[in-house]
């Protein structure tokens, strides 16, 4: 179990090394988030937008980011050549949860980019932070737990740019629905915690499922 | 098959406001998504046993169950639409209402879609056999969550909803006596239609130069 934890947080350290070093992924879904700003400003009208859109624009940017940054966590390995490597030193478990750790890690600072430019931009205000802050932190969970495994998959096809979205969008529908539902509540001011429990649960049951189903076929996908 | 179809056509149905004759498309609508049901678990179990096995003959079933399932899924929808709108919307021409159920296998079409654009996308026969099954796995895996969000975000037209009577109480025992062999009648046409596709893609398979295993 130790030896486990160990592997998982070197897969870990390596991938925030790379990415201190290149800063590729992270520099292209921040810019990726605040280019699409000036979209929204301009496509609809400003001061005019309500919660329920302020919501469901906050996170279709983000899943759009995870779409298109985080596809790239395995083909990085096959361009640099590294996967016989890790294939021969680690189990397949261990280089999931690491790069599952990293991806969360990656959503999650989309996520506080996101929140804070909609507050700068849209003058978002949010009256139950608590809440806001669980729902992003299970939507980055459940968001990572779906992407991980999907980016290997694309990792082994031969069309790998416009492939993950494609994958990706009609199984996040049910995670989609709950984080946009909690996190208009988290910015009601006539709401409480109850309102979103039944959100949450289904979060946190996406986030399980995804997590263990990868977990069974990683296995699968990873070896030859 | 034949008589379930001139069945459906010609036996005498209880009329009912709002529905009247448009009821006979019960033979063939809900048929279609016992069919599509069926077609998705052959294919999540044969993805399964490719998984487990290894084996590609798996890998050509469940490629052609979720075929099916598409084809049925598709009839399925255009069925209910239909349906939809000359019932509950007449008068309005709205053909699509988000109904959990539509919307649910509007989403199943949509990743079986995913699935065969994944497929087409990698060409080593025991690779993509793997890769595919993966997919088709864990999108199972995720739907009975959508069956759970889905009906609290949106209302249902379907029997058995909310104000809605139940499937027992608008049907009459004549009816029943098509619906149910329609029901088995589809399935049957799956089965039949599933078992000649694997034959032949299996003839293909053994006909085509053989990939050369890395």
């Amino acid at each position: 179990m130790m030896d486990w934890l160990h592997g998982t947080w070197a897969i870990f350290e390596k991938d925030v090394r790379l990415e201190l070093r290149s800063r590729y992924a992270i520099n292209s879904l921040l810019m990726f988030v605040l280019a699409s700003m000036p979209l929204i400003i301009f496509a609809l009208d400003r001061n005019n937008i309500g919660m329920r859109e302020q919501s469901a624009l906050l996170w279709i940017i983000i899943l759009f980011s995870a779409a298109v940054g985080l596809g790239r966590s395995f083909i990085s390995e096959q361009e640099r050549g590294t996967v016989l490597l890790l294939q021969l030193n680690t189990r397949p478990s261990m280089v999931y949860a690491g790069k599952l750790l990293f991806n969360i890690l990656l959503i999650l600072s989309v996520n506080i980019t996101a929140l804070f430019a909609f507050m700068f931009f849209l003058q978002l205000s949010v009256k139950i932070p608590g809440l806001l802050i669980v729902t992003l932190l299970l939507g980055a969970i459940g968001l990572a737990g779906a992407t991980t495994l999907l980016a290997a998959l694309i990792a082994r096809s031969s069309n790998q740019g416009a492939l993950l979205p494609v994958l990706l969008f009609p199984i996040l529908i049910p995670l989609l629905i709950s984080v946009v539902h909690a996190t208009q509540t988290a910015l009601d001011e006539n709401s409480n915690w109850n309102a979103a429990s039944e959100d949450l649960k289904v979060l946190i049951g996406f986030a399980g499922v995804t997590i263990t189903t990868s977990v069974l076929l990683f296995d699968y996908v990873w070896n030859d | 098959m034949t008589v379930v179809i001139i069945g459906g056509f010609l036996l005498r149905i209880p009329k009912l406001s709002i529905l009247e004759h448009t009821a006979r498309n019960l033979y063939y609508h809900v048929p279609m998504w016992f069919t599509m049901l069926a077609a998705a678990g052959f294919s999540a179990y044969h993805s399964y046993k490719s998984l487990r096995t290894g084996s590609l003959i798996h890998d050509i079933r469940a490629e052609e169950a979720s075929r099916l399932g598409i084809f049925f899924g598709i009839l399925g929808l255009v069925t209910g639409s239909i349906w939809a709108r000359y019932t509950w919307y007449v008068g309005q021409g709205i053909w699509w209402n988000f109904d959990p159920k539509q919307t649910l296998a509007a989403i199943g079409v949509l990743i079986y879609g995913a699935y065969f654009v994944l497929r087409s996308t990698i060409e080593i026969p025991r690779i993509r056999a793997r890769i595919s099954a993966a997919y088709n796995l864990f999108a199972s895996a995720t739907l009975p969550l959508l069956l759970y969000v889905l009906p609290r975000q949106l209302d249902s037209l379907h029997p058995g909803a909310e104000g809605n009577p139940a499937f027992s109480e608008i049907t009459h025992p004549l009816m029943r006596l098509v619906f149910y062999p329609a029901c088995i009648g589809f399935i049957g046409l799956f089965y039949v239609l599933y078992t000649q596709r694997v034959r032949v893609a299996q003839l293909k398979d053994q006909l085509a130069p053989q990939w050369e295993d890395d």
